[in-house]
């Protein structure tokens, strides 16, 4: 993050030591830079947000990576099956729990109130239901352990060892 | 108060309840062999005040008709297998008058992600909104944008009730592409029908939609087309009659009644970026209808057109705002001067209060009429109406 602010703060300085520029072309350089610096803030902290949640699966599912795109089309239940043909059955934290925001921001690439959008849609147009809420990490390394194809998140410091942890790719 | 407007209140009172306790305690019920039986519901009240002309309802005194609530039940036997339901009803001004109705029912099997099949009563894929046309909470505004998703048109281009062919594909590093095709009919509600139109029948309708996701994550195109006809029997007033013999109009055989057919041509081409908490959204959208019937009538083929941009943007996890604006252009044969067109700038406010309650409040600045319903407006001529108009909308929706 500070090489971010350090960026963009040098971006900017660049752009304001070019006094002959008129005033407006150097505001909008100034913007530019702090949307750049901004962009690249925003990649550090999603990055951070990354490591604080694990992936698990049950302990038979022959994947050791998670593709970030399959998991999103888990979740959002848009793919059903695993590669191996098993059906996913995806679990979601409760509305509201720090895990599952960070899981939909790095994951779903959408706040955790666009995918209740998006799950409101699909309910009351007969589309779909989502996946069940569960109120733990406990809870959700339970529901993986006793669905073959279970999928689930958990936070960094959860005890995950009656499931397995898939890397996030 | 009739009985459909006591039940509903029932109903609604009901939802309430259920949205309390669904708060508390969830609403999946799982069964035996991971079937389970999933219940959602919403209940909404909303309040129209415009400064000129009556929109949607008598909106120029302020109107409180504008309720909906509805019910739902689903039903997943295994990951493939679903069986649903919605019961549904609703007031808007002369529309719905709290009359309940299944909103759609349905089985769905899904063979392969590429390949579903769901029959029964089902929404209308119909550009991005139009099967989420009833949901508030889905959604910041409290109307659609009007061009592309006219609430008026609520009871013949939300649903239909045949069968559909869905599924989804990967394209590898082009994204993703999602299809839906449909085939079957619309049964009109009897409410719809009038002193002068009787007997409408849809003989057939068929449509699809085709949406491409792209690689750049939350961006999506989609094109949706929709082929209909509408036959109806129409018997003109006296008063119709003789201007019809004064223009010679009317058809030598002409014994009181005539057969309509309306075949319809309907299409709409969508974009939608979704970032965070960011949604932006634009679609246009033209429908072509032919009147085939022996009156001979100066205007056989119209042609009408709409547009809107959107965005929405979520600053705090309670308020949402967000704008559109949205023109609408029917077809000019008969219209003069403000009914050539509408053009409505809107401004929403949505607060959600928890994560079952929320409650809207938005601004319309209108120029044109070209949306007015005559017969609210004193049956005035749309080109006699005020051009430039302003309506306010609040609503409060509690859902589960």
């Amino acid at each position: 993050m500070r090489a971010a602010i350090h960026t963009a703060v040098l971006f900017a300085r660049r752009a304001g030591k070019r006094t002959a520029a008129p005033l407006g072309r150097r505001a909008l350089l100034l913007c530019v830079s702090c949307l750049l610096g901004f962009c690249v803030w925003l990649g550090a902290a999603r990055a951070d947000e990354a490591r604080a949640f694990q992936i698990i699966v049950h302990v038979e599912n022959p994947l050791s990576v998670a593709e970030r795109e399959l998991l999103a089309d888990a979740f959002l239940k848009r793919a059903s099956r695993w590669p191996d043909g098993e059906a996913i059955a995806p679990v979601d934290q409760k509305f509201g729990a720090p895990v599952r925001a960070q899981f939909s921001n790095v994951v779903l690439k959408r706040s955790v109130a666009a995918v209740r959008s998006y799950w409101q849609q699909r309910i009351f147009s007969g589309r779909g239901v989502p996946p069940p809420e569960v109120e733990s990490d406990a809870a959700a390394v339970r529901y993986v352990k006793q669905h073959r194809g279970g999928v689930g998140y958990v936070s960094s410091h959860a005890d995950t060892r009656d499931v397995k942890v898939l890397t996030l790719r | 108060m009739n009985f459909w407007g006591s039940s509903i209140r029932v109903l609604s009172g009901g939802i309430l309840g259920l949205t309390w306790v669904h708060a508390a305690h969830g609403q999946n019920l799982e069964l035996e062999n991971n079937a389970s039986v999933e219940t959602h519901g919403f209940v909404s009240q909303g309040y129209i005040k415009s400064t000129d002309n009556n929109y949607l309802g008598p909106s120029e005194r302020g109107s409180f008709e504008f309720t909906e609530a509805g019910i739902n039940f689903t039903y997943s036997t295994n990951e493939n297998l679903r069986i649903g339901l919605q019961i549904f009803a609703h007031d808007l001004g002369s529309l719905g008058n709290y009359s309940p109705q299944f909103d759609w029912y349905y089985i769905d099997y899904l063979f392969w992600d590429w390949l579903g099949l769901r029959a029964g009563r089902t929404k209308l894929p119909f550009g991005l909104y139009n099967e989420f046309s009833d949901i508030d909470s889905a959604r910041v505004p409290v109307l659609l944008p009007q061009s592309v998703y006219p609430v008026t048109s609520r009871e013949s281009l939300l649903a239909q009730t045949g069968v559909e062919l869905y599924g989804q594909a990967p394209l590898g590093p082009a994204g993703s592409l999602e299809y839906r095709i449909y085939g079957g009919t619309i049964f009109l509600s009897p409410d719809n029908v009038s002193a002068s139109f009787r007997d409408f029948t849809v003989p057939y309708l068929m449509g699809g939609r085709l949406m491409w996701m792209l690689p750049l994550e939350g961006l999506s195109l989609g094109a949706s087309i929709q082929r209909l006809r509408l036959d109806f029997d129409y018997t003109p007033t006296p008063e119709e009659i003789a201007a019809y013999q004064m223009a010679g109009a009317l058809p030598p055989d002409f014994a009181g009644t005539l057969d309509v057919r309306v075949p319809f041509w309907l299409w709409v081409a969508s974009a939608e970026y979704q970032a965070g908490d960011l949604l932006v959204a634009a679609e246009y959208t033209e429908s072509r209808a032919e009147l085939q019937s022996t009156l001979a009538v100066p205007c056989t083929r119209v042609v009408a057109k709409g547009a809107y941009g959107s965005a929405s943007y979520r600053v705090l996890p309670w308020l949402s705002p967000g704008v559109y604006f949205s023109a609408h252009v029917p077809d000019p044969c008969g219209r003069t001067g403000p009914a050539k067109h509408q053009y409505d700038a809107a401004l929403t406010l949505r607060f959600d209060l928890n994560e079952h309650w929320l409650f809207k409040v938005e601004g319309h600045y209108m120029n044109g009429t070209a949306q007015l319903d005559p017969a609210l407006n004193d049956d005035a001529p749309l080109n006699t109406l005020t051009s430039s108009w302003g309506v306010l909308l609040l609503k409060t929706t509690a859902y589960f």
